[in-house]
C-alpha cells in the first residue's frame, strides 16, 4: 500500500530535490553543452559569501514577518466579527476569499497600476484630499508589497481562523460566561488557547507561502529600488535563469531550505505538544 | 505472544518501507542519468552553407518569436513566402519576452529541438553564439546573390557578428529616439534637444500646468540603464573603453547621471521612480508628459488614431547628441536545427529588399538602408520625415553590452543606477560600483 504513495512523492518531490543537490554541486550554466563539472561546496561558499544574497534573504524574512503578522491579527479580528455574524454569512464569506482567487501576478499588475500617480484611482483619491504618496518610492516599496499581501492573503488567515473558532467547543465558554467572565478575558484565557494549534498551522503555511513571494516583485518593482524590494526567489531567479548560473542558484534554494527547515520542525513540535 | 503479534506487521512494514527506499534511490538514480543524458545533439544537420533554397524544398520551419507587432508583420507575410515555397511550413509560436529565453534554451539542448529557427536578443548573441548553440551564416550570406548583406544598417550586423563570425541576419531593430509632441513644444517656442543641455533646459521647460517634460523610465535594471546610456552618449561617453573595460567612472557618465537624476527630480512625472515603458507611453499619450525616450517604431503607436485626442501630433528625432542605444532582434538557425535550409529559404527571403518593403509599409521596423530609401516606403508609410529620423538613429547607434555575461552586466549597472535617482546612493558611487560590475561580471 505504501509503495504507490512513495513513489509518487519520489517523482513529485524526492528526483527533484535530489536533482537540484547534484546541480548545487556542478558549476551548471544554462548555456553550456554537455556534462557539468563538479565543484564540491564551492557554489555553497560563493553564495555564503554573496552580500546580494544574504541582502535579499534578509529582505524575505522582514517581508514574511511584517505580512504575516499583520494578516495573523487582521485575520483573527476579522474571524470573530465573522463568528458573530447573524444574516448574509455566505455571501460574505465568499466575498471575503475572492482576493485568494485571483493569480498572484495579475494582482500585482493591477496593483501597479493602482498606485500609478497618473492612472491609478489610489493616488488619485489622496490627490483628493492634498496627498501624495510614492508606494514603490524609496524605503516604502517593501511595505507596499506587504500590504499587496496583506490584501490578498487575510482571507485565508480568516478562512482557518474561523473554522478554528467554529470548532471549539462550547461548554467552557459558556461556563466561563456563567461565572462572569468579561469578553475579553474569555477570548485571552479560553478562546485564543484553545486556537493555538490552528493558529500556529495557519501562521506556519501562509509563513511557507509568502516566503515564495516573486510575483508581486516581479510585476511591480523589479526589485527596485536598488535591492530594496529584492527578495530570496526573485534573486535566485535572475542568478539561475537570467543569468544562466543553475548550479549557484540550487546551492542558494538549498541553503534556505536549511534556515527553513528548523523553522518548520519547530512550529510542528509546537503544534503537537499543543494538541496533546 | 503479545509482542510477537505486534513485532511482525511492523517488520513487515519496515521491508516494504526498506525495499521502497531501494526503489526510490533506484528510480531517483536512474532519472537523473537519463536527465543528464538528455542534454545533446543526437539530431544535428550540418549546416550546407547552401545559399540558394530549391523552391520544392519540403519541410516544416517550427520558429519562436516574441508576441509583439512585429512578428504579426511576418505572419502576414508567410502566405506569400509560400507561394514561392509551396512545400515548406512555417509554424510560429509567439510568446512573451520573459518566456523565450528558457525555451531557446531548453530546445539548443535537446536531441530533440522544438524549434528550427530562432529571433534572438542582442544580449544572447553573445552567449548563445559561443555555446555553440548557433550555426554561422557567413558562408550562406556568401552564397545567396541578392542578400546585400552591406545594406543591412552596420550597428544592426555588428550585432549578429560574434566574434569576426556572422550568426544572424536582422530581423527587427529597437533602437530609442526622442519621441515628443509637436504641438507642446511649438506652443512653448522650443525647437527639439540637439544636446544633453538643451535635453534638460528643454524638459523643465515644459514641466507646467500639470504637464511634466520627460515621461521617464527609470526602474531598476533594463529600464533605468537603457533610457540612461542615451544621455550617457549625448554627454559624450560611452559604456566601454577601447579596451573592453567599463567606463562608466568617466566624467560625461558623472554628468549624464547627474543631469538624469536633476530631470527625474524636476521635470518627470512625480513618484515615476517605478516606471518602465507602459507608464511613460500612457503618460505622453493622454499628454501628461510631453516627450520619452523611447524605440524609435512607437511613433506609428503614438499617432494611431486609437491612441487618444493628441494622435497625429507627436514626431520622431534622434536622441540630443546624435548617437542612441540599439536594441535588434536577429534571424538565427539553431545548431540542432531540423531544418536549417528551409529556415534559410525563410530568413533569405523575408529579408530580401523586395519583401523588406513590404514589411516596413506594413509597420515593421526597418533593418535595410535602402528600404528606408525607397518611393513606396516614403510615399505609402508613416511620412518621410520619421523615416528620415529613423535612418539617422540607425547610423549612430550602440547596443547596451558587448561580449558574455550582458543581461547580468545590465542588471547590475541598472540596479547601481537606480540607487543613485533613488537617492540612496551617491551619483559617484553608483557609477563606480556600476564599472566594478561591468568588469567583474565580463571579465575585463
Amino acid at each position: 500500500m505504501l509503495i504507490p504513495l512513495l513513489a509518487v512523492s519520489v517523482v513529485a518531490v524526492g528526483f527533484p530535490l535530489v536533482y537540484a543537490l547534484y546541480l548545487s554541486l556542478t558549476d551548471f550554466k544554462l548555456i553550456q553543452k554537455g556534462t557539468a563539472n563538479f565543484v564540491g561546496a564551492e557554489n555553497y561558499i560563493e553564495s555564503f559569501s554573496n552580500d546580494g544574497f544574504w541582502g535579499a534573504i534578509s529582505t524575505t524574512f522582514t517581508y514574511v514577518a511584517l505580512a504575516v503578522l499583520i494578516e495573523t491579527v487582521l485575520g483573527l479580528l476579522i474571524a470573530l466579527a465573522l463568528q458573530k455574524q447573524k444574516w448574509a454569512r455566505d455571501l460574505t464569506r465568499a466575498m471575503l476569499l475572492a482576493p485568494m482567487f485571483i493569480t498572484p501576478i495579475a494582482v500585482g499588475l493591477i496593483f501597479r497600476f493602482l498606485l500609478n500617480d497618473q492612472l491609478g484611482i489610489i493616488p488619485f483619491l489622496l490627490d483628493g484630499v492634498g496627498l501624495s504618496y510614492d508606494f514603490l518610492g524609496s524605503g516604502r516599496a517593501l511595505f507596499t508589497l506587504v500590504l499587496i499581501d496583506v490584501w490578498q492573503w487575510t482571507p485565508f488567515m480568516v478562512l482557518l481562523l474561523l473554522a478554528g473558532l467554529e470548532s471549539i467547543p462550547k461548554q467552557p465558554l459558556e461556563a466561563a460566561r456563567v461565572d462572569g467572565a468579561s469578553g475579553w478575558y474569555i477570548l485571552r484565557r479560553i478562546t485564543f488557547p484553545l486556537l493555538v494549534p490552528v493558529l500556529s498551522v495557519a501562521i506556519l503555511l501562509r509563513s511557507l507561502d509568502a516566503l515564495k513571494v516573486f510575483e508581486y516583485v516581479y510585476a511591480t518593482t523589479r526589485g527596485g529600488p536598488g535591492t530594496q524590494t529584492e527578495t530570496i526567489q526573485y534573486f535566485t531567479y535572475q542568478t539561475g535563469i537570467q543569468f544562466f548560473r543553475l548550479g549557484e542558484a540550487s546551492s542558494m534554494a538549498f541553503i534556505l531550505l536549511l534556515l527553513v527547515l528548523p523553522l518548520i520542525v519547530l512550529l510542528f513540535r509546537r503544534l503537537n505538544r499543543s494538541s496533546r | 505472544m503479545q509482542i510477537a503479534f505486534f513485532n511482525q506487521p511492523i517488520r513487515k512494514a519496515n521491508q516494504v518501507i526498506k525495499k521502497a527506499t531501494k526503489m526510490i534511490a533506484l528510480a531517483s538514480v536512474t532519472a537523473l542519468l537519463a536527465a543528464g543524458c538528455a542534454t545533446g545533439t543526437g539530431s544535428e544537420v550540418e549546416s550546407s552553407d547552401l545559399g540558394v533554397i530549391p523552391t520544392d524544398t519540403t519541410a516544416t520551419v517550427r520558429i519562436l518569436m516574441e508576441a509583439v507587432p512585429d512578428t504579426d508583420r511576418v505572419k502576414d507575410l508567410i502566405a506569400d513566402f509560400n507561394a514561392v515555397y509551396p512545400n515548406i511550413t512555417i509554424e510560429i509560436e509567439a510568446l512573451a519576452f520573459d518566456q523565450m529565453r528558457d525555451k531557446l534554451i531548453a530546445s539548443f539542448q535537446s536531441a530533440e529541438p522544438t524549434y528550427d529557427l530562432i529571433v534572438a536578443d542582442n544580449p544572447w548573441m553573445d552567449d548563445f553564439a559561443p555555446a555553440g548553440f548557433l550555426q554561422p551564416l557567413d558562408g550562406r550570406i556568401a552564397n545567396t546573390p541578392d542578400i546585400d548583406y552591406e545594406d543591412f544598417f552596420g550597428p544592426l550586423r555588428e550585432i549578429a557578428d560574434v566574434d569576426g563570425v556572422t550568426y544572424g541576419v536582422p530581423f527587427y531593430n529597437y533602437a530609442l529616439g526622442y519621441l515628443y509632441n509637436e504641438q507642446t513644444l511649438a506652443s512653448a517656442g522650443l525647437s527639439v534637444p540637439t544636446s544633453l543641455d538643451e535635453l534638460v533646459a528643454t524638459s523643465k521647460a515644459l514641466t507646467a500646468g500639470g504637464q511634466t517634460g520627460l515621461a521617464m523610465q527609470p526602474q531598476r535594471g533594463y529600464k533605468i540603464f537603457e533610457e540612461w546610456a542615451n544621455f550617457l552618449f549625448a554627454a559624450g561617453g560611452s559604456i566601454y573603453n577601447s579596451d573592453g573595460s567599463g567606463a562608466l567612472d568617466s566624467p560625461e557618465a558623472e554628468a549624464a547621471l547627474n543631469a538624469y537624476v536633476d530631470l527625474y527630480n524636476n521635470a518627470a512625472p512625480e513618484n515615476s521612480l517605478n516606471w518602465a515603458f507602459d507608464e511613460a507611453f500612457r503618460s505622453v499619450s493622454t499628454g501628461a508628459s510631453a516627450a520619452m525616450v523611447s524605440y524609435n517604431w512607437n511613433l506609428p503607436a503614438l499617432n494611431s488614431p486609437d491612441a487618444g485626442d493628441l494622435a497625429g501630433n507627436f514626431k520622431l528625432a534622434p536622441m540630443p547628441g546624435g548617437k542612441q542605444v540599439l536594441g535588434s532582434w536577429t534571424w538565427a538557425i539553431p545548431t540542432n536545427s531540423a531544418a536549417p535550409d528551409a529556415a534559410w529559404a525563410f530568413i533569405s527571403w523575408l529579408t530580401s529588399k523586395e519583401v523588406d518593403v513590404k514589411r516596413v509599409i506594413a509597420g515593421g521596423a526597418a533593418i535595410r538602408t535602402s528600404t528606408l530609401e525607397d518611393s513606396r516606403v516614403l510615399s505609402e508609410g508613416f511620412g518621410a520625415d520619421y523615416y528620415d529620423a529613423i535612418k539617422a538613429i540607425l547610423s549612430n547607434a550602440a547596443p547596451l553590452s558587448e561580449g558574455a555575461g550582458g543581461e547580468e552586466m545590465i542588471q547590475a549597472v541598472g540596479t547601481e543606477l537606480n540607487e543613485a535617482v533613488a537617492g540612496t546612493k551617491s551619483v559617484k558611487d553608483a557609477l563606480l560600483a556600476a564599472n566594478e560590475a561591468i568588469n567583474s561580471i565580463q571579465g575585463k
